[in-house]
């Protein structure tokens, strides 16, 4: 589905795809959840790079992109340097490489990004600490405000957007979403979902608007953004988040 | 199977002199200062305990159950004593589910001791009592290590860890007797599944058998009580038991209650004023009275009423829940204890033996749902044995009233309903495997042979054992990550396991346990402070603007954010959402046939007086009915008021005027009809087979439903027959129906449950219990409880992940069987489709313009659930069009 002439978020994937750039955008990965969990000791079965290496694979191959930029949150941990994450980030950056054939990589540092850093020469990618111009747009995590004052599309994730909606049966439904609107200077903006599907979702549409991004309360009317949910192939308009508190 | 030669039981009391000479002195002088005559349990168990025999004692409140029990444990350590040989050691364990009762228990010990040995001095080494529990502090357990009780007092979660306690285990090696207080409420349970296992497991620790004594309120059928507390010995060898059965020994009165003349054409709100008033009666009427509810949420409405009504004040009326906080429970006990309060609210803390003291009356607010259930909780009126308890049942609503009588009718004629063990529960299992493995190494064999002596585990696959060893030791990941998803060490080609890593024993310490399943989630003002809390699950249901009770207040339901929900004072006298009903206990399969025959027999008695005269409606329920009648011998049989019979007649005849038909036992009715609003078809099923099977068929058809016309369908069940909900867009004509009967009547139930039960929402919040239960998701983290953000996986993803493992992932099989076996009645429900098929029970479809009267109350209680269509994108196009077209009526 398009957002504008330039962006579109590949269908039924919680990818964006921007065609000035011929590169995917995606946020909040969180590898290595599910050893961080185990070693914990839970038993949260692995599958969150597997399936992240599927849609983006599927994201490639659709878009034709050759570069992708990741807005924050790769890898799970706030501080600990766990193995399980370097393993998974590790495999990940060669995947994109080897296998997709990527040939830029653009990792926007997270709240959760520290030995990343350590890696870019060995890996190969470009990193950038709080936040990414490239072309139109400037990309940043989310946790603090951007300081670019450039006229330009931002792009962020850290939010984990949902909307949760009440069903024909009365049940409750949760959608991870894209979120779509401008800021309150006028300027474009796109909120990411999270591409790691163990994390629970914001209901965006339920939530008091200040909780949700506390920083950008003043900024960003959640309420006047669109949300646009996707699954099984197709991307769905749900129109305005202020319109579904009711529904 | 044959008659069992070791489960048996035993008819004949012994003597008074021959019970009490196998006292010790001090101990049979003290009981008979105090009691001057045994009771009768006691004339039973005070010789068959000093024989050293295995007892399960079945009694009502008040009978000395717990003496019955103790006098003879207490004589042998008393002989023991006076020979010197008495040691700082664990001869006797005693477990009860409940830590207040365990308080009880402590100072009904120790006031004998207190009393005999004010006598005798320190010419005799004091018998002493511990107790252990999860409130214990760590000084406290310092010490008890030091100088370990003679007799223990605990719960099922303390004596787990204790297990695993090496330095305490070693005063545990001259454990001689176990008693188990409340088996009622331990036998039917994962608890007392979780029990039974570290009953064997103390066993093989100390190497020897101990005699178990069970205590409990009535069970039934009571040999399986025996066998779930004895077990089996070497692996095969089922121990004695004796049976001792003093249930009706107690002198019970009990009727059914109906609040207004006339309940079917009663506003609710007038049914309300009148059962308060009903209460209010009862109350001023007596000393001190015990209202039971059927949900804590129950309980808060009804002191929030009684007191705003009428005026009591908080010293009068108290509730007691297990939501309360410890220190306002204990407030209740001792109140109650010094005879302070008029009344006390309840849903089911205080229906166990904790001691309150003198209790005159009973009063049970809508149905119990079982008639063992009905008689535990009248017996706790009435002190002591000699009284006669005496109790109500006051009927909430039209089915509630039938269902009540019936069940009154039963308990008068001895007929119990029966309970059933949970077996071979593999979540359960997973912790004590984690648990021993911390002992020592395991060969496999052995271990499984322990966990077979457990009647629960007795028919125990090896393979699911096995497969439950490779869960925990990591098998299922890949090599490099064993390390750290592995809980325990195990070797395949040695056939053994054992400890791993030092976190494990944390993890198991913290969380073990089968309580409990539910999240709760604090609720909070806007300003951010906390009022209570309420279940994840009756949030799940709230949407904003609904308001509901806490704490005796009202509040408006807001949002919730993070498990935490906001909401605001409400202004409104009304609630608008109802209680949360699956808190309730599922009415019994016996009990539901009963209630059916009632309703054919009576039914078939009123039919002429119906069908014959014209212009009947005017005197439906109005004109008496004519003596002599059949009618008026099945009514005047219920232990019933005169408005319960005036207002099942009326309700019979309404229904009859209306349908034509009262569905019965052997008519399963199905109705067609629409809401109010017209905007969703309701497809009524009324089968009076009880919840648990009703579970199953509702499913059944549920899914053949949205298979034939490709749409979600919302469930409603409950006792009484379940409601399938569909949009209103959709055309089901009668045929469509017949063609519906056809098919589930033919259908391999079991089958199709296991593959389908994946698209209901029940499936998900089970694998969320059964993760929690086997360590699969945690609780607590290094002491701390896990923060709710990071334990709120989302259980679709964390199930679907489990499925790419193995349909065998034995979190995943837990939760399958438990859905199968302990939710749903398969057994039951197979057996109603044959006879469904084979015409033993008639069908009929009707059309109706709207609900008939006995679908109202299957419209309106019962618990949710959904299953969704087989296609996951158009019901994704279907939530979009439905929001969408939400969105445009409210901003057209």
């Amino acid at each position: 589905m398009r957002l504008t002439a330039d962006l579109e978020i590949v269908d039924g994937l919680p990818v964006m795809h921007i065609r000035s750039l011929g590169a995917l955008a995606c946020a909040d990965l969180h590898l290595g959840y599910e050893g961080v969990m185990a070693s914990r000791g839970g038993f949260i079965p692995k599958i969150n790079l597997k399936r992240i290496k599927e849609t983006l694979g599927i994201a490639a191959r659709k878009t034709g992109a050759r570069s992708i930029i990741v807005d924050g949150d790769i890898k799970n941990e706030f501080s600990e340097v766990h193995a399980e994450e370097f393993n998974e980030f590790r495999e990940l950056m060669h995947f994109l490489k080897e296998e997709l054939r990527m040939k830029g990589l653009f990792l926007v540092k997270g709240n959760h990004d520290n030995f990343v850093d350590r890696l870019r020469q060995a890996l190969g990618f470009e990193l950038y600490r709080q936040e990414a111009e490239i072309g139109d747009y400037v990309f940043f995590h989310g946790e603090e405000l951007p300081e670019s004052k450039a006229k330009k599309t931002f792009v962020m994730g850290h939010l984990h957007p949902a909307i949760a909606v009440y069903n024909k049966v009365g049940v409750k439904e949760k959608l991870p979403c894209f979120l779509s609107g401008k800021m309150s200077d006028g300027r474009e903006i796109v909120v990411l979902p999270a591409m790691n599907s163990f994390a629970g979702g914001v209901e965006v549409n339920r939530d008091d608007p200040s909780d949700i991004a506390p920083v950008f309360s003043k900024m960003l009317d959640v309420n006047g953004m669109r949300a646009y949910c996707f699954g099984e192939g197709e991307t769905y308009d749900f129109g305005k988040v202020g319109q579904l508190r009711h529904v | 199977m044959g008659v069992s030669l070791t489960i048996q039981r035993w008819e004949k009391p012994f003597g008074r002199e021959e019970s009490l000479s196998s006292l010790n002195f001090y101990i049979k002088d003290w009981f008979l200062k105090h009691y001057k005559e045994p009771t009768p349990p006691q004339l039973y168990s005070f010789k068959l305990i000093r024989e050293h025999r295995n007892l399960l004692i079945t009694a009502p409140t008040g009978s000395g159950k717990t003496f019955s029990a103790f006098m003879s444990i207490l004589s042998e350590l008393m002989d023991m004593a006076e020979a010197g040989s008495l040691e700082d050691k664990v001869y006797c364990v005693y477990i009860s589910p409940l830590k207040a009762l365990n308080n009880d228990i402590y100072r009904n010990l120790n006031k004998p001791l207190d009393d005999i040995y004010s006598k005798l001095g320190a010419s005799v080494p004091r018998i002493s009592v511990g107790i252990r529990t999860g409130d214990t502090t760590q000084q406290e357990r310092q010490k008890m290590l030091r100088k370990p009780p003679n007799i223990l007092v605990t719960t099922p979660e303390s004596l787990a860890i204790l297990l695993n306690s090496e330095r305490f285990m070693e005063n545990m090696k001259s454990v001689r007797y176990v008693v188990i207080d409340e088996m009622h409420e331990l036998a039917n349970n994962k608890r007392g599944v979780h029990l039974s296992l570290s009953l064997e497991r103390l066993g093989a620790l100390i190497g020897t058998d101990f005699l178990r004594v069970g205590l409990g309120a009535t069970l039934h059928p009571l040999e399986l009580a025996a066998r779930f507390l004895v077990g089996y010995r070497n692996g095969t060898e089922e121990r004695d038991c004796y049976i001792i059965d003093a249930t009706w020994d107690k002198r019970m009165e009990y009727k059914t209650l109906c609040p207004v003349p006339d309940i079917v054409n009663a506003t609710d709100r007038r049914i309300d004023t009148a059962i308060y008033a009903t209460l209010d009666r009862i109350i001023k009427r007596n000393r001190t009275t015990l209202i039971f509810t059927n949900t804590r949420s129950g309980t808060e409405r009804v002191v929030y009423n009684l007191r705003r009504r009428f005026k009591y004040g908080e010293e009068h009326i108290a509730a007691h829940h297990g939501s309360l906080s410890r220190e306002a429970r204990l407030d209740v006990e001792e109140l109650l204890k010094r005879g302070k309060l008029k009344c006390v609210v309840s849903s089911t803390s205080l229906e166990l033996g904790i001691d309150i003291g003198s209790i005159d009356n009973v009063v049970q607010l809508g149905s119990p749902k079982s008639v063992t259930r009905a008689i535990q909780r009248i017996g706790r009126s009435g002190h002591s044995f000699q009284d006669v308890a005496t109790g109500e049942i006051v009927a909430i609503n039209r089915d509630d009233l039938v269902e009540c009588a019936v069940m009154l009718g039963a308990a008068r004629d001895r007929r119990l309903d029966s309970f059933s063990v949970p077996t071979n529960a593999l979540d359960v299992l997973a912790q004590h495997i984690v648990g021993m493995a911390l002992t020592k190494k395991w060969k496999v064999d052995e271990a499984f042979g322990l966990v077979r002596q457990a009647y629960p585990y007795h028919n125990l696959d090896r393979k699911d054992f096995v497969m439950l060893i490779e869960y925990l030791s990591g098998s299922y990941v890949g090599l490099e990550s064993r390390r750290v998803y592995g809980k325990i060490w195990y070797d395949a080609n040695e056939d053994a396991f054992g400890r791993r890593g030092k976190l494990t024993k944390l993890i198991y310490y913290l969380n073990l346990g089968t309580i409990p399943d539910e999240v709760s989630v604090g609720v909070y003002e806007p300003n951010g402070r906390r009022i209570g809390s309420i279940q994840e699950e009756f949030l799940s249901r709230l949407k904003p603007g609904d308001i509901f009770v806490l704490g005796g207040r009202l509040y408006r339901f807001d949002h919730s954010r993070e498990m935490r929900a906001y909401v605001n004072r409400a202004e409104s006298k009304t609630p608008t959402i109802p209680p949360w009903y699956s808190e309730t206990l599922p009415l019994s399969y016996e009990l539901a046939l009963e209630i059916g025959r009632f309703r054919r027999e009576l039914a078939d008695a009123l039919a002429e007086r119906v069908g014959g005269a014209k212009g009947i409606a005017k005197t439906i329920g109005k004109k008496a009915i004519e003596p002599g009648s059949e009618a008026e011998r099945i009514l005047d049989a219920l232990p019933a008021d005169a408005n319960t019979k005036n207002s099942i007649l009326q309700y019979f005849e309404e229904q009859l005027l209306f349908a034509k038909r009262v569905p019965n036992d052997r008519l399963l009715l199905i109705e067609k009809t629409a809401d109010k609003e017209k905007e969703r078809l309701y497809l009524i099923f009324h089968c009076l087979y009880g919840r648990r099977a009703n579970d199953v068929l509702s499913r059944l058809f549920a899914l053949e439903l949205s298979d034939a016309f490709n749409a979600d369908i919302g469930i409603f069940v409950n006792d009484n027959g379940f409601v399938l909900t569909l949009d209103s867009g959709i055309g089901i004509g009668k045929d469509d129906l017949e063609k519906l009967v056809a098919s589930v009547a033919s259908s391999d139930a079991q089958r199709i449950i296991r593959r389908n039960i994946r698209r209901s929402e029940m499936m998900k919040r089970r694998f969320r219990h059964v993760a929690v239960r086997s360590f699969m998701v945690l609780r607590n983290y290094k002491g701390r409880q896990i923060s709710i953000k990071r334990q709120q996986i989302n259980s679709e993803t964390l199930l679907s992940a489990a499925e790419e493992i193995s349909p065998d992932f034995p979190v995943l099989k837990e939760t399958y069987r438990e859905i199968m076996e302990d939710v749903m009645d398969m057994q039951r429900a197979k057996e109603i489709l044959r006879k469904l098929r084979e015409g033993e029970i008639k069908h009929d479809i009707i059309e109706t313009p709207m609900p008939s009267p006995f679908s109202h109350t299957l419209i309106t209680f019962g618990e949710a659930d959904v299953v969704m269509m087989k296609d996951r994108r158009r019901h994704l196009r279907e939530l979009h069009k439905h929001v969408l077209e939400q969105i445009r009526k409210r901003y057209a």
